[in-house]
C-alpha cells in the first residue's frame, strides 16, 4: 500500500459560513470551495514570525492558548471560533 | 483580508498512548516513512504535503491522555478497495463498506489509539476540471 499525501484534514464546524470567514479573513487562507476540517488535536501552520502572527490573530479576537519555545521551534496555540486547536509554528533549529 | 504569510501546514498532531505501537502502526502497518531526523520521544512521519506528528506521553508527561481525532485524517492511495485489503490482511478492522460519495472514494478505520483515518481517492474532476 503505497500512501502518495494527505488528501484533507477534518476540521468540525457547527456554522460553516463562520469558520469560511475566519480562515479567510482572519488567517488569510485561500478558500477552494472544499470543506474544512477541524479537530481539537493541534494542526501547525508554518508562519515566518509566530509572536507577530499571534498578536494578529489575538488582534482578531482569537483565543490564545499559551506561547512555548520547545527548544526546537516556537509555538503558538490559538483555538478558531469552533474551539479547534491551532499552531503558529515555525522551526528555528536545523533538522539532523 | 489578513496578511499573516501562512506559508504551508506544516504537522497535523496526532495523540497516542503507546508510543512504540504507534510508530509500528505508522510506519510499519501503513508504510509511512518516518522522518529519520525526529525520535525517539517526537515523532514525525512524513506525507509529502504534511508531517504527521506523534503526540504521546513521552512528549507531553505522564499524566497526557490521547484524546484521538474524531474526524478523519484522509490519506490518498491510487485504489481505496486494494488498499483497504492489504489493511485488512494486516488485521485492520473497518466497521463500514467503502463510500462512494458521488466524487471519491472513502474506507474509514481507526488507528489503535482511535484516530479516525480514511483511506480516500477522488476519482471526479474538480470543478475547474483538474483532478487530483
Amino acid at each position: 500500500m503505497q500512501v502518495e499525501q494527505v488528501d484533507f484534514v477534518s476540521v468540525p464546524t457547527r456554522d460553516s459560513a463562520r469558520a469560511v470567514a475566519w480562515y479567510r479573513d482572519v488567517l488569510g487562507l485561500p478558500v477552494q470551495g472544499e470543506k474544512f476540517v477541524p479537530n481539537e488535536n493541534g494542526i501547525a501552520l508554518r508562519f515566518a514570525d509566530v509572536e507577530a502572527a499571534v498578536e494578529e490573530v489575538r488582534g482578531q479576537g482569537a483565543e490564545l492558548m499559551g506561547i512555548q519555545d520547545s527548544g526546537v521551534c516556537h509555538m503558538g496555540f490559538v483555538k478558531d471560533p469552533d474551539g479547534n486547536v491551532l499552531i503558529l509554528h515555525r522551526r528555528y533549529k536545523p533538522r539532523g | 483580508l489578513a496578511d499573516l504569510g501562512v506559508e504551508r501546514a506544516d504537522f497535523i498532531s496526532v495523540p497516542v498512548q503507546d508510543l512504540s505501537r504507534a510508530v509500528d502502526f505508522y510506519g510499519k502497518t501503513l508504510g509511512l516513512p518516518q522522518n529519520p531526523n525526529t525520535g525517539p520521544r517526537w515523532v514525525e512521519f512524513e506525507l509529502g504535503n504534511v508531517s504527521l506528528a506523534l503526540v504521546s506521553p513521552e512528549v507531553m508527561g505522564p499524566e497526557f491522555e490521547a484524546r484521538g481525532h474524531q474526524m478523519p485524517i484522509a490519506f490518498r492511495v491510487s485504489d481505496v478497495d486494494e488498499a483497504r485489503q492489504k489493511l485488512e490482511a494486516e488485521g485492520v478492522e473497518f466497521p463500514d463498506g467503502t463510500i462512494d460519495s458521488g466524487v471519491c472514494h472513502l474506507a474509514t478505520f481507526s488507528d489503535p489509539d482511535g484516530n479516525t483515518l480514511q483511506l480516500h481517492r477522488r476519482y471526479a474532476p474538480f470543478a475547474d476540471g483538474s483532478k487530483p
